[in-house]
């Protein structure tokens, strides 16, 4: 009897020994699974947003409108004829001045601005207006001389049209054709001007995107991830806009107030004034996960929440143009096109390479840029960089930011070691669209903006960032802490701080990993020696 | 001396095992973290981590607890004392099978390589992974609430600790196997039962001093010339003494009325000649000049071969008791039963009064027979309990038990339990035993 009474007495108290040591286990995973989000529909909580409902008036009663427009210019007239003061509005904004103060690195503040920035696309607007200009909010911006404080020079409708119909020509220094005119493919008639200024109202998208989604002279060639697409787009590409989701318009987040749009685009914009942000209506602690929310203080929402931009159409990543004025052997321009349909060369403008779904590469960004002048200094050991996004891991504004890097080459002195503002577009024999040499096209450009050429030219690499704000992808298609913290992490090129996952002593896990070798070969060789006793 | 002892507490079993799931669990986690494999999702490898972390802090808490309330902290402390020797007997010593040398005690748990081990681990590795741990938690980034100028420094010293703790794993599992077999160590840190090497003397001495301690029996030892060297606390209340110093020093005859002294003095020589008594009736005289009676065991000291003392227990048993006063008249008149067992508890030694009330007829039946013989199967467990005292140096008295007889009746009596000493070994284990039918039956009219 008594063998079995200890072995019982035993067997219950290991049995009680196992109960206690797995109850808080059992507990603990209880806890983590049943407290787990993943999976569960969380509702998105939003503040301060709201769509428009102030009611509108019907244009088409107002007789001014249904008088004969010979120009565009008296369509403008009939509009600030009720909207008196809106002009002083709008001739504030940066749409019309397309300058904003700038403080250089010496103190002095400028302004800066499309208008006399380079960028590595089409360079400058300096003697190339016409071109340029066709994206202004005005008429006839086509040289130095235009009047930036006539009231009538302001292009309303290109905002306002709610009708579709209403086009400005792409070389016409902003106009709209007067007659139906070509260009490439594509056909221009002369706008309905009563129709359209009947139908006006608040822009949106189309508005926008008229000109925001082609900049660069195509198709999301510069941003990435705004384009064409974006007028009828699915949630799966843009939560805010797809037309299955929120269908948002541009001016639902770009909120505006006396025609002042909310939003800067860093390849222009410097200061951290006047900003759009996720966070005015997802706040700053938008997760229930209270780890997600910490990473708010160093992350912006857009590396998470983007990532992929370019998810329809390509965007322009490379562009060089020292290998531009070829022609075919007829004596044609070249043009070359990749299996998907997107241009990598043109005889005028050189090699390009195009992107698709495109991973965006990682910056620290306070909110504040640095940007090349004309007449700058280039070191051409390295690439120029047009803009730089200001920040760094030990600055308590910067998170970082996902951001497009255009990267190219391009036309400089290497005799006045500066960028060269080279003259593109006119019907002239200097610019370089007719004669395609680049001497010429250097000193006309050169000397529209005062600046010495020394009649030697170089090519060199540039590169822009464009941080990424749009195509914000659904809560599913967030990035996972692992494309982070991982050794193969999306933000290898950030070294400036220790990253969970990603980083390591080398010397450390070395010595540690030998360490745990040793004991473990020490040990079987001392378990071996005993054995052989 | 091979001795089955316990060991290992409940809790000591239950927080060192926790220990070992947190460690190895923090180790699968924490090193996913680290990046070093990828098996988890990291969000549930961070989430898990953190919560077992948080669980090792509350176990840690209740272990510092457990350690100080027990007093079991005192078996880390440091010694240097055979650290040499350890080193050389895992070095050498072991291939050729040589003994350890040190031994387990319940009272020093751990050899001197274990004792600086452990400790390192306790005020050192284990408090670094902690605070490292919670900067890693809180501080998230510059600024918060101060610049630490990131985590690099601190991921690595974290780094580094959970390096440390492994390789100490490795060695620790590999050491459990150098017990009496492969297993024994680790069956021990499962049951609390080890059977350990005993140093007789030393585990001797702790057993004294433990029962000295705690017990509520009185303690005394005395030279050879009779004069006193320690007394104990039950000791002194017994005698009605609050001043120690009164009788260390003094000779054992103020202990005694003159017309009892004599028997003393016999039992005294008896003993310094070698002897030991157990369960002597004795009337002793207080410091204030009352009596009271008691029973008294005693022994010789040997140290070096040679009898340097004596010492003993004495247990109360107050006039006013009426079971006391029953045992005395009882083991006076040697009308009580006695017994004895050896160290496995086997009967060597029963009386005849004994073999009355088990109503067996001859020492023949019982001598070398297992003590679970003389209880009904549900009654055992209470004889083994006290059995198990008994073999760990206490004395038990007044304890009423119910016998199973040869012819499968019952009976109830008192029992009394000592340990038996030879030398300074603990032997086995003897007493008396008194019918209380009787007395059961006095109660009844």
């Amino acid at each position: 009897m008594l063998p079995v009474r200890k072995s019982q007495k035993k067997f219950f108290g290991l049995l009680l020994l196992f109960v206690a040591i797995t109850t808080p286990w059992i507990l603990g995973i209880l806890y983590v699974t049943n407290t787990d989000n993943n999976g569960k529909d969380v509702s998105v909580k939003l503040v301060n947003y709201k769509k428009d409902t102030i009611p509108k008036v019907d244009h088409s009663k107002f007789e001014i409108l249904q008088q004969k427009f010979d120009n565009p210019k008296q369509v403008t007239e009939a509009c600030l004829s009720c909207h008196n003061l809106t002009h002083k509005d709008v001739m504030k904004t940066s749409h019309w001045k397309w300058t904003k103060p700038y403080v250089k690195d010496n103190g002095d503040t400028i302004q800066l601005g499309k208008k006399n920035i380079l960028n590595n696309f089409c360079i400058g607007i300096s003697s190339n207006e016409p071109r340029c200009t066709s994206c202004h909010i005005g008429y006839g911006w086509k040289d130095h001389g235009f009047d930036f404080s006539d009231s009538t020079g302001i292009d309303c409708l290109v905002c306002h049209d709610k009708t579709g119909t209403y086009k400005k020509f792409p070389t016409a220094a902003g106009y709209p054709v007067d007659k139906e005119k070509k260009f490439g493919k594509k056909t221009f008639y002369p706008p309905d001007y009563n129709y359209i200024a009947e139908h006006v109202g608040n822009p949106d998208r189309h508005n926008c995107g008229s000109c925001h989604f082609v900049g660069g002279g195509g198709n999301n060639v510069k941003h990435g991830d705004i384009a064409n697409e974006m007028n009828k787009v699915t949630k799966e590409v843009d939560v805010h806009m797809g037309v299955d989701g929120a269908n948002m318009d541009c001016v639902d987040c770009h909120k505006t107030e006396h025609h002042n749009i909310q939003g800067n685009l860093y390849s222009i914009a410097s200061e951290n004034t006047n900003r759009t942000t996720c966070e005015e209506c997802h706040t700053e602690q938008p997760h229930e996960n209270k780890i997600l929310n910490s990473h708010t203080k160093k992350v912006a929402c857009q590396t998470c929440h983007i990532p992929s931009y370019a998810k329809v159409s390509a965007t322009k990543m490379y562009w060089d143009w020292s290998t531009a004025g070829k022609f075919n052997d007829d004596g044609s321009v070249m043009i070359k096109k990749d299996s998907l349909g997107n241009m990598i060369y043109h005889s005028f403008k050189g090699s390009f390479v195009w992107k698709n779904n495109v991973e965006p590469e990682y910056t620290w960004f306070n909110g504040t840029a640095r940007h090349y002048l004309l007449g700058d200094k280039v070191d051409t050991t390295k690439a120029l960089a047009f803009n730089t996004l200001n920040g760094s891991y030990g600055d308590s504004a910067s998170k970082i930011f996902p951001v497009k890097v255009h990267r190219g080459r391009q036309i400089f002195d290497p005799v006045n070691d500066y960028m060269i503002l080279p003259h593109l577009f006119g019907k002239d024999s200097t610019a370089y669209w007719k004669n395609f040499d680049w001497n010429k096209a250097a000193e006309t450009g050169m000397k529209s903006v005062n600046l010495p050429y020394s009649g030697k030219y170089s090519f060199t690499s540039t590169e822009m960032s464009w941080p990424i704000n749009h195509m914000v992808a659904p809560r599913n298609e967030s990035l996972k802490c692992e494309d982070c913290h991982s050794r193969d992490s999306r933000l290898a090129s950030l070294t400036d701080f220790y990253l969970p996952g990603r980083d390591h002593s080398k010397a450390v896990d070395y010595i540690g990993f030998a360490l745990l070798v040793l004991a473990a070969l020490g040990v079987t060789i001392h378990a071996l020696l005993r054995m052989r006793k | 001396m091979k001795k089955r002892t316990y060991i290992y507490r409940g809790f000591e079993r239950f927080w060192h095992w926790s220990q070992v799931l947190l460690i190895f669990f923090l180790a699968l986690t924490g090193f996913q973290i680290h990046g070093t494999y990828k098996i988890f999702s990291f969000e549930h490898v961070v989430r898990w981590h953190n919560i077992a972390s948080w669980a090792f802090l509350v176990l840690i808490v209740f272990a510092i607890f457990w350690h100080f309330a027990t007093g079991e902290w005192k078996q880390y402390i440091p010694t240097t004392k055979f650290i040499k020797a350890q080193i050389n007997y895992y070095i050498t010593g072991i291939f050729r099978g040589a003994p350890h040398p040190t031994h387990k005690t319940i009272y020093n748990k751990f050899n001197p390589l274990q004792r600086i081990i452990y400790l390192g681990l306790k005020l050192l590795v284990i408090p670094v992974q902690v605070i490292t741990g919670f900067i890693y938690m809180f501080y998230i980034y510059p600024d918060n609430p101060v610049n630490l100028h990131g985590l690099n420094v601190i991921a690595i010293i974290h780094t580094i600790g959970a390096f440390s703790l492994l390789a100490f794993v490795i060695a620790h599992v590999y050491l459990t196997t150098t017990g009496d077999s492969v297993l024994s160590s680790i069956k021990a840190m499962l049951t609390g039962w080890e059977v350990v090497d005993v140093d007789e003397k030393e585990e001797r001495q702790k057993h004294l001093q433990h029962a000295v301690d705690d017990s509520a029996a009185g303690y005394y030892h005395i030279d050879k010339d009779g004069i006193f060297v320690d007394v104990n606390e039950a000791w002194l209340n017994m005698f009605k003494c609050k001043d120690k110093d009164k009788i260390i020093g003094k000779h054992y005859s103020l202990t005694r009325d003159k017309k009892d002294l004599k028997e003393l003095d016999e039992l005294v020589n008896k003993v310094l000649a070698g002897d030991t008594v157990t369960g002597v009736p004795a009337k002793r005289k207080c410091v204030d000049g009352s009596t009271g009676k008691h029973i008294l065991s005693a022994n010789p000291i040997i140290e070096d071969g040679k009898i340097t003392g004596m010492e003993g227990f004495i247990l109360d048993i107050s006039e006013t008791e009426a079971l006391s006063e029953h045992m005395y008249n009882a083991v006076r008149d040697s009308g009580a039963g006695y017994y004895r067992l050896d160290k496995h508890g086997n009967i060597v030694d029963v009386n005849e009064a004994w073999l009355d009330l088990y109503k067996y007829d001859s020492k023949d039946e019982v001598i070398g027979k297992h003590y679970s013989i003389t209880r009904r199967p549900v009654e055992v467990n209470k004889l083994e309990d006290t059995f198990n005292k008994a073999m760990n140096g206490e004395t038990l008295s007044g304890k009423l038990a119910e016998r199973r007889c040869k012819d499968g009746s019952t009976g109830k009596h008192i029992l009394s339990a000592n340990p038996v000493y030879v030398g300074q070994y603990v032997v086995g284990m003897e007493g008396f035993i008194l019918d209380i039918a009787d007395l059961e039956k006095e109660k009844e009219l």
